[in-house]
């Protein structure tokens, strides 16, 4: 049961309260939490559940907002936390993109959101699609059409069916002239590669995105050719449990507009798509870097946005990095960023210079992590295949899409 | 014709000057209060955006409230719900004017629009004004009633507000009831949902003074009811499951079949994209299957594979979460997670609470199988940029060594830790080698070969420093230097600022003083002069008590100081197990994330003590001015109180430290804070005092704290005290009388009050006892200031009669 949530500014400023119960909790506790924040250093680094001397806080900082919650009794922890992400979603989502100035500028329906969002400390809908029925978001569309009719309320006449209809997640009975449905396979790879060279950990992690506009109460069924190699998998709640369960079949009416399926983890992949290979040796207070990467599968399809960063170590006094392809950056955080972009067919990306270590240091004792990125577009490396996908009682014109992509997630070579 | 308002879109407010901004704004909404203009709408809707603006960045606009109430007029939905926002809130602070929207409020409960209905229902209830709650009665009834779910929905929770601002006239029409036909009836499970939610809270606090409410509360948690709910699951939203969820951990089936049913049934839950509904899933599965061990242990096996999933994928926060989570679990099956180890490697990316985390799950999974990679990968941490973790990563590795698998490999790395030449890494292993060895003696020679490397000029941390000299003693046979490097230590002895450093080093010089002597007598000497004349007590007695030890017998000193030992085969465990119990009992809780158990962080009791802990020191210096000091510190409301406690407990640890050292200050605790008082008048009271618990409460807020102490019990008042109860009696003969009590042992609180006799003058009295440490916190406050000491005496004495026949 949260008791209030404040939304703060990168700088600690209050932007919105909203108190949900009639305990009243004062905006004394976010000077608190803002001095215990710098205390720790950045809100980055401070823990997601805090006991203050009066309420125990829930944070998520999202965009450089501080999404925070207060309540004075025990609850689950991930119902505060998932909910504030929820709130983060929902106000990213309908405000297209979070900062300071957007919040400010829409504070009113920040409120109206939150106010259908929660009651009385309790969650009730989060479900963007329900939200959007009710409180409509501030679009340019509307805007226009404010002007042009002169009804200028953004909250919807209607109340929205769903909340009647036993499917909480889709408005009653939509109608379009074109019906279309598009699913994408969107994988993040995340790989570990030790000191060594050796493959710690690759697995991949897959979402699958459906944008859905079709008329009535469309009842789909989504089957894979390889179900066999998804680990764990979570569904959106539209999908039903037993047909999954009994023969790997996704089956379920979805909701309008665009949603996440499904997610799923795919565990012990033996490869990577490219290979990074980085190589320090120092001595007598300086240290030569040298970083190669290159292809190591060929999947057929090109490998776009290849980067590589990483974080010099503090006692460096002064870099001096060059590559042969694409260019390097040293930002002022001492985070190196080398951008590749594609790996041209003549040669060999590679990156070399020197690092200048502090006076009294001979060798380098802590070693800098490399993080790479990169796209490959009509491929899921997971292996994963949609077999088909099948709509019940089809309309006349049906437009079916699919689509896949793979970016590294969390990839990182450490040297 | 009103002029229309400035129509410049809103930018972000700034800080307005001062009052002029309000009183301009006041102005505007006056003309536009009657105004029927076209597009006056728009107009309203900019004010009142500005005055949100203004409320919301902390301006008190609360003197707006008559004009905002006078623009209420309008079938705009926006200008509508801004003006309920602002209504509830300063509808509180306003109790008067808030009777003027009452009237708008219960118009728009009858509107046509469902939405507006809802929309002013809820803002009526949110107005929280106690003598407002007659006008609350027929909306809600009407509400409860509407043909519009979303009006139900609200009116639902509005019932649960009333109750909150006034709870009989919220069970004297019967809404707990209609609440729960409702919640079995109808058709729309948010409606259901918060049905549960409100009559679970209603209940809950009806039960302590009503039977039938308990007897309600209990037919919740029954089969018919369960079994409901339970089978409407998948209707309700995210949220709502989880509450259905929390109902049924609590219930107990009368069968085993039962249990799989209701496991079969909610098997899928465990796929939810919604982590807490997970968690609230595994803890049914958890809390279902405690008396069944082999099905608890398969549902280990169930449930790991998603809860791994919600650790990776989810934000940061989440994963925090979940593997607090995890971590509790690991502690009761380590074997389950023992093959996912991986899961558990640390990302740079991730904040450091998630990396401890993992750290210590990596710790946990440990095993012979995965000790090697699981090391391995610790160690790729030690050269991390993050300071913090790489620490904390050689830590985990010693560990894993203490745990005794595959020692041999561990005890190389640690030695590699030690020649990095990284002043933290060098430190850290220092420690975990002491350790190490304290358990492992057959491993001391290869270790020492290393450690004699050290030069203890590079060693800075006392930590470390300290695991150095204990090292240099404990092995002076071994170690050709140890002597001299004892003895260089002893010459710095003046540098040396660590107590706990000197300490080591006496103890150090000692053994190898044994061991060694010609070598080592002059340094002894040294060090025993310099321990002697040290201000530290401590140093200072250990010192003495070498000195007149070797003095008397030096074989029997060799005997105490350096006696043959035993390898630690188990170091202790910092959490006893039944609090490890209790938090598995409050599993998908707050008290997971803490680590403890929730009545150790949501009693107030629990965290009373600091402050007195505090104000004791200022006492023991037996200055009367510190009454006055302390006296003056007027408790607001109870969140000031709270806050000037956490601000001790910061400095707590520093303090705490001061204390030490002066050791005579320390003494003075234990004695009553009376003698440097000149003793008080006697003090008579009466012994049929009376007052009301609201007076006491009010009271409480408003008095200064006169006096705060901690007082000593006698064994026998700790065996006398097994239940409040008893205490109450006794203090009563005293003429002291109780006005609330609670707590179970070893904590107890009450609350006391006394009255002087012959007149009204109060004493108010907050007493926590804990018997485990045989000591009772005590607060004073009373109405006459001068009496306060008096009174505390007679407490006092009161108190330390309590247990002798």
């Amino acid at each position: 049961m949260l008791q209030c949530i404040f939304l703060l500014s990168d700088s600690g400023e209050v932007m919105l309260e909203k108190q949900l119960t009639g305990h009243r909790v004062d905006r004394s506790i976010c000077d608190w939490f803002w001095d215990h924040v710098i205390s720790q250093g950045d809100s980055f680094k401070s823990q997601p559940v805090i006991a203050s001397p009066t309420h125990y806080l829930f944070q998520v900082v999202r965009e450089g907002i501080t999404f925070l919650a207060c309540t004075q009794v025990e609850m689950p922890p991930l119902m505060g936390i998932e909910f504030l992400c929820r709130v983060s979603d929902v106000l990213s989502d309908y405000l297209g993109g979070l900062n300071e100035d957007v919040i400010k500028d829409n504070f009113v329906i920040v409120y109206e959101l939150l106010d259908e969002m929660i009651d009385n400390g309790f969650p009730l809908t989060t479900e963007p699609n329900i939200l959007r029925e009710m409180i409509a978001p501030p679009n340019i569309v509307s805007k226009v059409l404010s002007v042009v009719t002169g009804n200028s309320s953004n909250v919807s006449d209607t109340l929205p069916g769903a909340t009647g209809s036993c499917i909480p997640w889709r408005a009653a009975d939509p109608k379009y002239a074109n019906n279309e449905v598009y699913v994408d396979l969107v994988e993040e790879m995340d790989a570990v590669i030790n000191r060594d060279g050796a493959l710690v950990k690759c697995e991949v992690y897959g979402e699958v995105r459906v944008n859905s506009h079709l008329s009535g109460l469309p009842d789909l069924t989504l089957s894979f050719a390889n179900p066999s190699i998804l680990d764990d998998v979570r569904f959106h709640p539209c999908v039903r449990f037993r047909p999954w369960e009994s023969h790997q079949i996704l089956s379920f009416v979805p909701p309008d507009g665009e949603f996440k399926l499904m997610s799923y983890r795919v565990k012990k992949l033996k490869s990577t798509p490219i290979y990074v290979k980085p190589q320090l040796s120092s001595d007598a207070g300086k240290c030569r870097v040298n970083v190669l990467v290159g292809i190591r599968n060929d999947h057929g399809k090109t490998i776009d946005s290849i980067t590589l960063q990483f974080q010099l170590p503090p006692c460096i006094l002064s870099a001096d990095l060059t590559s042969n392809t694409g260019t390097v950056n040293i930002l002022g955080n001492k985070t190196c960023s080398w951008s590749i972009g594609r790996i041209p067919k003549d040669k060999t990306p590679s990156l070399s210079g020197t690092l200048v270590l502090e006076s009294e240091l001979e060798r380098l004792h802590v070693f800098p992590t490399f993080r790479v990125g990169f796209k490959i577009m009509g491929v899921a490396l997971s292996g994963l295949q949609i077999d088909k996908l099948d709509l019940k009682t089809a309309p006349s014109r049906l437009y079916k899409g699919f689509r896949a992509l793979t970016r590294a997630g969390e990839f990182e070579v450490r040297s | 014709m009103a002029p229309p308002a400035q129509s410049q879109r809103s930018q972000s407010p700034s800080q307005p000057s001062g009052k002029s901004e309000v009183s301009d704004l006041k102005l505007q909404l006056r003309q536009l209060a009657g105004s029927r203009a076209p597009g006056v709408d728009d107009s309203k809707r900019e004010l009142f955006k500005k005055v949100i603006s203004y409320m919301t960045i902390g301006i008190d606009v609360s003197s707006l409230f008559g004009e905002m109430v006078m623009c209420s007029t309008t079938s705009d939905i926006v200008l509508k719900k801004m003006c309920y926002l602002y209504v509830g809130n300063y509808a509180k602070v306003n109790p008067d004017l808030a009777l003027l929207t009452i009237n708008f409020l219960q118009r728009d409960c009858h509107d046509q629009d469902p939405m507006i209905r809802g929309l002013a229902l809820r803002s009526l209830c949110s107005l929280r004004v106690a003598n407002l709650v007659e006008y609350l009665v027929g909306p809600l009834g009407s509400g409860l009633k509407d043909s519009n779910s979303y009006v139900r929905m609200v009116a639902v929770i509005g019932v649960l507000k009333l109750y909150h601002i006034s709870a009989s006239t919220c069970v004297d029409a019967d809404f707990p009831s209609t609440l729960k036909h409702l919640m079995l009836n109808d058709s729309d499970t948010q409606v259901v949902a918060n049905c549960l939610s409100s009559l679970q809270e209603i209940w809950s606090a009806e039960a302590s003074t009503s039977e039938e409410a308990s007897r309600e509360r209990e037919a919740l948690i029954s089969k018919p009811v369960i079994y409901y709910l339970l089978n409407r699951i998948k209707e309700f939203s995210e949220w709502a499951q989880c509450l259905v969820l929390e109902l049924v951990t609590k219930y107990v089936p009368s069968e085993s079949s039962e249990i799989f049913d209701i496991m079969n049934l909610l098997e899928d839950r465990l796929q939810h994209a919604n982590g807490a509904v997970v968690l609230a899933t595994v803890k049914v599965f958890l809390q279902l299957t405690l008396s069944m061990t082999d099905v608890h242990q398969q549902v280990y096996e169930r449930i790991k594979a998603p809860l791994l999933t919600l650790v990776s994928s989810g934000s940061p926060e989440q994963s925090y979460a979940v593997l607090s989570h995890l971590h509790l679990l690991v502690m009761r099956a380590p074997y389950v997670f023992s093959s996912d180890y991986k899961h558990f490697y640390c990302q740079y990316n991730e904040p450091s609470y998630v990396k401890r985390l993992k750290l210590e799950m990596l710790t946990a999974v440990a095993n012979e199988s995965n000790t090697y990679e699981i090391v391995t990968e610790l160690c790729e941490y030690a050269a991390n940029v993050d300071i913090p973790i790489a620490r904390e990563s050689i830590r985990a590795v010693g560990k894993i060594a203490l745990q005794q698998y595959d020692v041999n490999a561990i005890v190389d790395r640690l030695l590699q830790f030690l020649e990095m030449e990284k002043d933290y890494v060098t430190a850290e292993a220092l420690v975990l080698v002491k350790d190490l060895l304290r358990k492992y003696p057959q491993w001391s020679h290869d270790c020492i070969a290393v450690v004699g490397n050290i030069s203890s000029k590079n060693v800075q941390e006392p930590k470390a420093k300290a695991a150095l000299i204990w090292m240099l003693g404990e092995y002076s046979q071994d170690m050709q230097d140890a002597p001299y490097i004892l003895e260089s230590l002893v010459e710095n002895w003046d540098e040396e600022h660590s107590a706990e450093v000197r300490l080591h080093l006496l103890t150090a010089v000692m053994k190898c003083f044994f061991k060694r002597p010609p070598e080592t007598q002059s340094a002894l000497g040294a060090a025993l002069a310099a321990g002697v004349a040290d201000f530290h007590q401590d140093v200072h007695d250990r010192a003495l008590f070498y000195y007149r030890i070797l003095r008397y017998n030096v074989s029997v000193a060799e005997r105490v100081v350096n006696p043959p030992k035993q390898a630690v085969s188990v170091f202790a465990d910092t959490q006893s197990s039944e609090i490890k119990d209790r938090i598995f009992d409050e599993f998908n809780s707050l008290s997971v994330l803490y680590q403890k158990p929730s009545y150790m962080f949501t009693d107030k009791e629990h965290r009373g003590p600091l402050e007195f802990a505090d104000e004791l020191g200022n006492l023991s210096i037996g200055e009367a001015a510190d009454n006055v000091v302390s006296s003056q510190r007027v408790e607001e409301n109870d969140k000031d109180l709270l806050l000037t406690t956490a601000e001790k407990e910061e400095t707590r640890a520093g303090h705490s430290q001061q204390a030490s050292f002066g050791i005579d200050d320390l003494l003075g605790l234990g004695m009553p804070a009376v003698p440097n008082v000149p003793s008080p008048p006697q003090l008579k009271l009466n012994t049929k005092a009376a007052l009301d618990p609201s007076t006491f409460q009010q009271k409480w807020r408003q008095l200064p704290i006169a006096l705060s102490q901690e007082l000593s019990l006698s064994p026998q008042a700790v065996a006398a005290l097994t239940a409040p109860q008893a205490l109450l009696r006794h203090m009563q003969s005293h003429s002291i009388h109780c006005i609330a009590s609670g707590g179970q042992s070893p904590n107890f609180k009450f609350f006391f009050f006394a009255q002087k006799y012959e007149e009204s003058s109060n004493y108010l009295v907050e007493c926590i006892i804990n018997t485990s440490s045989g000591k009772a916190q005590v607060k004073v406050k009373a109405d006459d200031q001068s009496t306060s000491q008096a009174f505390s005496t007679l407490f006092e004495s009161a108190l330390s009669k309590f247990g002798t026949p």
